[in-house]
């Protein structure tokens, strides 16, 4: 079986003004460990490999190491500067291609969404624009030689769906605990194994449809939200303070 | 700083940070008042490989190089400077001289089981009469049969209530002074081997330190490391690399109680403004920001040294000199900072100041390391 999980480096500090990236403000988005998680626990209990993909600078080199220190057979980073300024089109675009170039395969990976722009659109839009069956918000996994059984909440239900490989599956942070890398890991992961650095000629894609150019998506503008606190001290005995409490916050609409 | 440092080691850092902070920040000022050892944690330690940092792959260790070891210990002790020690003491001055000193056989039995954390190692050289006089040891150990009879008191044994294979110092020859002294390894559980009660420290409180006495010990002649007479040798090469570890460890206290320093002033309001605005407060805060800057610059050039194969033991004397004395005057201001919460075991520098003090002690006291550097520096 051969897994390609779809993983991003993500910005830890919210940017004022344009993102600059650096090894020091970026890190593996939280949301795509557990993806690695499963796919590493698919690996270990019914054999196969396990490919890391990445679009990003190249300091998100990082995050793919972290992912082989974890226990990836293969790492893949999608960098070129035509990918840069890319929306989660142009970024489905790119992955879309790079996942081609990696087949065959039985099951794509990602994680729900990301800590940063946490739009959640990258792991639906790349399936669609593979034409691979997808479903969402994965809580289990169970496998069996013909498919994979998954379950997903939606909605207060619980859904279970059999699927056919290959398939797309963007995997809810409760589906596993990730792991924490070793440091045999990290040492194999920086001595030993190599991130593959693939270009826009190796994927054969056309300029006009990656990176901002290809981005149909225009931010007008990005700024921290300032949110006011107030600080209300409220008196009484503990029974009464808390009866207090209860009923502004289902006045709020808090609780309910 | 993170310039002189490779990817790799920014991934170790951020690795071991990641999981002190999630599985030993939560206990760490537990432990330390209840002096309990956290093998819920430790187990998992071992199977990060923690306990063979730079133990070859083959032999079960994680094969990584001097500076990511001091990373580790670093950012250990910035959580719990007790079980930094534990770790240090283990990788440093227990499994190393094995993997150093050892034979084939040796290497083999011992080695793979220590750097998985399954066994846990220490170095036993102190005695009640014999301390940064090392040459002074009066533990012995004399030929009967296939055996040595080891008789041995050792006193402030890091690790010592929980360890499994021991390194113990003895006179194999009592008139040849300090060249007739010797390390065999003593494994727990063998017949007269005895562990102390555990020492009520000022610091360091979670780790098992006590005294480990031999009574009439039967150890076999195939226990001993090297030849006879490379105990003083096969003890300062392992102070030089275990010098580094402490000098690590001290920089992870300092770094730790910096941070809840920098957290107060932002927080504690004096004359209407955070403490941070008063120049009095400024002045600490840099000083403390450039001594452990420059205690973790020479901690890494001492591990850079020693991973080129380049001599290192002044290097690492230095930065074991200056990190501990550095990491006393920190944490000493933090508690400053803090005032009188800083006396309180309420906030963490509390910790941090206690267990401060001793880097300064163990390993080589300041004094001794003034020593080491003075005559090397002579020398050259």
């Amino acid at each position: 079986m051969h897994i390609i999980v779809c993983i991003k480096s993500v910005v830890t500090e919210a940017p004022i003004g344009k993102i600059v990236r650096t090894a020091n403000n970026s890190a593996l988005n939280p949301f795509d460990r557990p993806a690695i998680e499963t796919a590493l626990k698919l690996k270990e209990n019914h054999g196969g490999t396990v490919t890391v993909l990445s679009m990003g600078p190249p300091t998100a080199e990082a995050i793919l190491r972290e992912a082989l220190a974890m226990g990836a057979n293969r790492a893949m980073l999608l960098c070129d500067p035509a990918f840069a300024g890319a929306d989660t089109l142009a970024t489905s675009t790119v992955l879309c291609a790079a996942v081609a170039y990696l087949k065959p395969f039985d099951l794509l990976l990602f994680g729900t969404r990301t800590s940063d722009s946490d739009t959640g659109q990258v792991g639906p839009q790349t399936a669609v624009l593979l034409d691979l069956p997808i479903v969402t918000g994965i809580h289990k996994t169970t496998f069996t030689p013909d498919c994979l059984i998954v379950e997903r909440e939606s909605d207060g239900f619980q859904e279970t769906y059999e699927v056919n490989f290959p398939a797309a599956l963007t995997i809810d942070q409760t589906a596993a605990v990730p792991r924490d890398p070793g440091l045999e890991g990290i040492a194999a992961a920086f001595d030993e194994m190599p991130v593959e650095t693939i270009s826009i000629e190796q994927l054969n894609l056309d300029s006009a449809r990656t990176g901002d150019a290809g981005s149909p998506t225009r931010v007008l503008s990005m700024k921290p939200v300032r949110k006011n606190r107030s600080c209300q001290w409220i008196e009484g005995t503990p029974v009464k303070q808390a009866d207090s409490l209860v009923r502004q916050l289902v006045d709020k609409g808090l609780i309910g | 700083m993170e310039l002189l440092l490779e990817e790799k080691h920014r991934a170790v850092r951020q690795s071991v940070r990641r999981f002190c902070d999630r599985e030993l920040r939560p206990i760490a000022a537990q432990i330390d008042q209840e002096c309990r050892f956290p093998w819920e944690v430790v187990e998992k330690m071992g199977k990060l490989g923690y306990f063979g940092i730079q133990v070859p792959k083959a032999l079960g260790g994680a094969g990584l190089d001097s500076v990511s070891y001091a990373i580790v210990i670093e950012e250990i002790s910035r959580v719990s400077a007790a079980i930094g020690l534990c770790i240090t003491v283990h990788n440093s001055v227990a499994v190393y001289p094995i993997l150093s000193f050892g034979s084939k056989e040796q290497i083999q039995k011992w080695v793979p089981p220590l750097a998985r954390g399954e066994k846990i190692g220490a170095f036993c050289l102190t005695e009640p009469n014999a301390g940064s006089d090392a040459g002074g040891i009066e533990a012995t150990a004399h030929v009967d049969g296939e055996d040595y009879i080891v008789n041995a008191n050792k006193v402030f044994v890091t690790n010592g209530g929980i360890a499994d294979i021991c390194l113990i110092f003895c006179r194999t020859d009592p008139s040849a002074g300090a060249r007739g002294i010797s390390v065999v390894v003593a494994e727990r559980g063998t017949n007269g081997f005895v562990v102390g009660d555990l020492e009520d420290l000022c610091g360091m409180r979670a780790n098992p330190v006590c005294s480990i006495r031999l009574y009439d010990c039967r150890i076999p002649v195939s226990n001993l490391l090297a030849t006879k007479g490379m105990g003083m040798k096969i003890g300062l090469a392992a102070l030089d690399t275990g010098r580094m570890g402490i000098a690590a460890q001290a920089v992870g206290i300092a770094q730790a109680a910096f941070e809840e320093a920098i957290r107060y002033t932002k927080q504690r309001h004096q004359f209407g403004v955070p403490i941070e605005r008063h120049q009095a407060i400024q002045t600490m805060i840099a000083d403390m920001a450039t001594q452990l800057d420059a205690s973790r610059l020479l901690v890494y050039r001492a591990a850079a040294l020693k991973d080129k194969k380049l001599p290192f033991s002044k290097e690492s004397a230095m930065a074991k000199l200056f990190a501990s004395e550095a990491a006393t005057y920190v944490t000493d201001l933090a508690v400053q900072i803090h005032g009188g919460y800083g006396y309180s075991k309420a906030y963490a520098v509390e910790r941090y100041y206690r267990d401060a003090r001793v880097t300064r002690i163990y390993e080589g006291t300041s004094e001794i390391h003034r020593m080491v550097i003075a005559k090397s520096v002579l020398k050259e």
